[in-house]
């Protein structure tokens, strides 16, 4: 039948897709335990500073060595990891409800009304986006929130373009004339058949989106926006680490694994997701015939 | 980045790539012979709707802001007083269609105003620091073009052979690798292991050629990165699509050398994709530059732009953005009239 | 035996170039050196499986030699191997391919480019995807004509005409403007032959060159390709599933199936007594839905 079924049962799908996704699945948990119990694994207070031991490499006290103030560095990547995957787990919320829905409501909407939208996501989507990230965040109150309202603004018209898409491979509109023709019954069948044809393509953008909001929280934190110091966030460790490159070389490794591996892991993912839910062109319009095919029978009968 | 603009877009501005709207509901040919037949006015008028939506929003974006030039300006000891004043002389107390229009207007004729913290005109801020982008974006998209292209030729010449398992390996890290992740990594070998390149600051060109074009290759190839893995593995995929078309057979059949064959007949026609990937990363490459200004600390109008919005200084945020969206565009237009030129070639024979 | 046939070839009416012999089959043709064979040729994929096994195949100058059999018998991959074009995941594994005496069976690339279009030449089903879209076919006629044939650049565009015109297409600077998209199947077939030609091989093989053409069209083409055996004494390889057109144009023919060839000869004598029962099945075939049955019922 069209759609993946329940929540378990892609999970599984998933898990059996091949070892690189075990491996990205296996991370990825590791990762979200690590965002969720960071902060109490840490063996040191995030923000003591001991100007004494400060610019230390790896030792038996401090694992991965302290920073420019003497903070131990691993406890700063263990506290900074619920802030930086949150806002980009936030942030890519904030893009899929905000680009979405619209996109899927934008099918059935009157000429005048998608064509505006069409017009405001190609707007959107022309401007630079760290750039406008910054200008956002910086310019609304160097905040959290603001960062995250940005990064999901401008994430929004890629959803819409994807679920747009998506809802307009099974909605032809011979098809969907007649639904609507057949009375009220039949309307309600497509819109199950395009929520369920849609949500597939937007569960594999929404893992990817959450890679790219990641990579775009690190710089924003990086370019000391959106989170102001002493807070740790692994953008705002590669910052500060660059600027005492000099003294301790090695420094940049610890967040810039972090920050690597794990959107690493997350694109491995939405790769997997998309080869597991089998969302690509061919297979929505094979799916959108299918759909068809099956309402044709339900009007008949 | 996966999903980002980069792999949803596919509409009017932004080069057709990707899946869109029209290739799923229609089918991929007439969709690109849809495409092929948009003129060159088309995509003009196009890219024109869209600055002039972008500039709005931007203009709305500081407007929305909570900052007045009393706050720049003089900081914590701004009297309401001041605050009313300054804001008379910038002109806020008028309404906002009316700011906007104003602002518009003079964006035309080249005047941004004034910024709220130095007096500054903005177009002079901009005029200093535009050469900087626009070296490192030029520099970036050269090496991203050589070390993409030649590598995405190789492998796709010799594809199966080690060197395509090589190249494609090492593109698949380098999608990985963010921007400033790159760089650093950069400076940590030129700095300490090889000192060659400088590590950091802008030369311009008009005081050392040689310094300048030395002080932007670490940053250029730093931020050429993400594009050159990008079209190293597009640029493959169309030279072995192309290589396995029947006139690639045809060509060989009647004696061309596969010299010709491969540069002059399969090449040219795997080359279209490969425009249009470049060009979805010429936004990248001119918001992204902002990572790597700041990691080499170029003056650039990254720099400028962080700035200003960290100290609240509306006139010149606005005005940076206004000018990268019409730097984008520009490209985009450019990128989407050379494609819609080889396509019509393309498509016409289809 | 080899004495008489040295005598032959060194008599210059029977050599391979020039040879403006009658077009129907003559025996002392037989004696003629062959212009292209393969000799118990042999290829298999990669990993080991055999796809043609031992085929033996001649053409001589002038003669019209018949291939016909079903897709996947081997017909293409010997045509392929004779002009050195295996496709990727297949290699000869036995025999030799004998252009003009000259074994190329395990020769580099640059053996093989003095050969082909100099030597032999090809057409094939659906010219249009044969010719570079995106490039008007009067540039590539005369790239083939400057590079293959070695035509001055000079006299290229003159050349180009004429070729095109000897061809029987009208019109000739209009279609040299054009590009694929913009001309007719048998326009491009009859340009595609043309590039074939154009540096006057000895031997065209046409595979499967007029099947995907108009029946008009294709009894035109048919004429054209009996005119240039007459002109130049050009040797033809047909390679056909159409065995009406086979029993018109050619003096012998071979029967692929599986592989290898089950029987071979003059085509009179295999058409009307054919020896082999897969031959017998194809002529019944043949017959069961021929337009003849139809006009004799």
């Amino acid at each position: 039948m069209s759609g993946p079924g329940s929540r378990a049962n892609v999970v599984v799908r998933l898990w059996n897709a091949g070892a690189a996704v075990r491996v990205a699945l296996v991370g990825l948990g590791l990762i979200v335990l690590v965002g969720i119990f960071g902060p109490a694994l840490a063996p040191y207070d995030p923000l003591a500073q001991d100007t004494a031991i400060a610019l230390q490499g790896p030792t038996l006290a401090h694992w991965l060595g302290t920073d420019y103030v003497g903070r131990d560095v691993l406890s700063r990547l263990l506290a900074g990891a619920p802030v930086s995957l949150l806002a980009a787990l936030l942030a890519m919320t904030i893009g899929l409800v905000l680009g979405a829905i619209p996109g899927v409501l934008s099918v059935f909407a009157p000429r005048i009304v998608e064509w505006t939208s069409l017009r405001l996501v190609d707007a959107l989507l022309a401007l630079p986006f760290i750039l406008f990230a910054i200008a956002f965040a910086g310019l609304l109150g160097n905040g959290l929130w603001q960062a995250m309202a940005a990064i999901g603004i401008l994430l929004a018209p890629g959803f819409f373009r994807v679920s747009r898409a998506a809802a307009l491979s099974v909605t032809s509109a011979q098809y969907v004339e007649a639904a609507t023709l057949l009375g009220a019954s039949a309307a309600w069948q497509v819109r199950r058949h395009v929520w369920r044809s849609v949500a597939p393509t937007i569960t594999v953008a929404a893992i990817g989106a959450i890679g790219g909001a990641l990579l775009v929280v690190s710089s924003l934190t990086f370019l000391g926006i959106g989170v102001q110091p002493p807070a740790p966030t692994w953008g705002g460790m590669l910052a500060s680490d660059l600027e005492f490159l000099s003294q301790r070389p090695l420094g940049p490794v610890a967040p810039a694994l972090a920050i690597i591996l794990t959107v690493g892991a997350l694109n491995l993912l939405a790769d997997a997701a998309r080869d597991a839910l089998g969302v690509d062109a061919a297979t929505v319009r094979t799916r959108a015939v299918r759909a068809r095919k099956e309402t044709a029978h339900a009007t008949s009968a | 980045m996966t999903l980002t603009q980069a792999e949803a877009a596919g509409g009017p501005i932004t080069a057709g790539g990707p899946v869109t709207d029209a290739d799923l509901v229609r089918g991929r040919g007439a969709a690109a012979a849809r495409r092929a037949g948009r003129s060159a006015v088309t995509i003009v008028a196009q890219a024109l709707v869209v600055i002039v939506i972008a500039s709005f929003l931007t203009f709305a974006l500081g407007a929305a802001s909570g900052s007045n030039p009393a706050a720049v300006a003089l900081g914590d000891q701004a009297t309401p007083e001041d605050v009313a004043r300054l804001n008379h002389e910038f002109g806020l107390d008028q309404p906002f269609l009316v700011r906007y229009v104003e602002w518009l207007g003079g964006a035309l004729t080249g005047d941004l105003g004034r910024s709220w913290f130095s007096g500054i005109p903005v177009t002079q801020s901009i005029a200093a620091a535009f050469p900087v982008s626009l070296s490192l974006a030029l520099g970036a998209t050269l090496v991203a073009i050589l070390l993409g292209g030649s590598t995405g030729i190789l492998a796709g010449i010799r594809r199966g052979t080690w060197i395509d398992r090589a190249v494609t390996a090492v593109n698949a890290v380098l999608a990985t690798i963010p921007a400033f992740v790159a760089g650093i990594a950069l400076i940590l070998l030129f700095a300490f292991v090889i000192p060659i390149f400088p590590v950091g600051g802008y030369v311009p060109p008009t005081v050392s050629v040689t310094a300048w074009l030395l002080c932007l290759v670490l940053p250029s190839v730093s931020l050429s990165l993400d594009a050159a893995s990008d079209l190293s593995r597009q640029l493959r995929t169309s030279l072995v699509g192309a290589l396995s078309q029947n006139y690639v057979v045809g060509a060989t059949v009647h004696g061309l050398p596969r010299g010709r064959v491969v540069w002059g007949h399969a090449l040219p026609n795997a080359l279209g994709p490969a425009v249009a990937t470049l060009g979805l990363h010429v936004p990248r490459l001119v918001g992204g530059a902002v990572i790597t200004e700041t990691v080499f600390g170029m003056p650039g109008l990254g720099q400028l732009a962080r700035q200003s919005a960290i100290s609240g200084d509306v006139p010149v945020v606005q005005g940076v953005l206004l000018v990268s969206v019409v730097m984008v565009v520009a490209c985009a237009v450019l990128v989407n009239l050379v494609l819609s030129r080889v396509s019509s070639t393309e498509r016409s024979a289809a | 035996m080899p004495r008489l046939r040295d005598r032959v070839a060194a008599s210059p009416s029977l050599t391979t170039s020039g040879a403006k012999g009658v077009p129907s089959f003559d025996e002392a043709s037989l004696v003629a050196p062959a212009v292209a064979a393969v000799r118990g040729l042999r290829v298999s994929t990669l990993d080991g499986t055999e796809l043609v096994h031992g085929v033996d195949l001649a053409v001589r100058p002038g003669e019209a030699l018949g291939v016909v059999g079903e897709s996947g018998s081997g017909k293409t991959l010997t045509c392929r191997a004779l002009l050195g074009i295996l496709p990727a995941g297949t290699r000869i594994t036995g025999g030799a391919v004998l252009i003009e005496g000259q074994d190329l069976a395990h020769a580099d690339e640059r053996a093989w480019r003095d050969v082909r279009g100099r030597r032999l030449g090809a057409v094939f089903q659906d010219p249009a995807s044969y010719i570079n879209p995106a490039v008007r076919v009067g540039a590539q006629l005369e790239e083939v004509l400057r590079v293959t044939a070695g035509v001055p650049r000079r006299q290229t565009r003159e050349r180009a005409r004429e070729l095109l015109d000897s061809l029987g297409l009208r019109d000739v600077d209009l279609v040299l403007r054009r590009r694929v998209g913009e001309l007719s199947g048998g326009m491009l077939q009859r340009v595609l032959i043309a590039m074939a030609l154009a540096a006057d091989p000895a031997v065209l093989i046409a595979d499967e060159a007029t099947t995907a053409l108009d029946v008009t069209v294709q009894a035109e083409l048919l004429d054209l390709l009996r005119d240039l055996r007459r002109e130049r004494g050009l040797a033809l390889i047909l390679v056909s599933h159409d065995l009406a057109v086979v029993s018109q144009v050619c003096e012998r023919v071979l029967v692929f199936r599986d592989g290898a060839i089950v029987e071979g000869g003059a085509t009179a004598r295999v058409l009307r007594a054919p020896g082999h029962p897969y031959t017998r099945e194809l002529l019944a075939a043949h017959a069961e839905y021929g337009l003849e049955r139809y006009l004799r019922s």
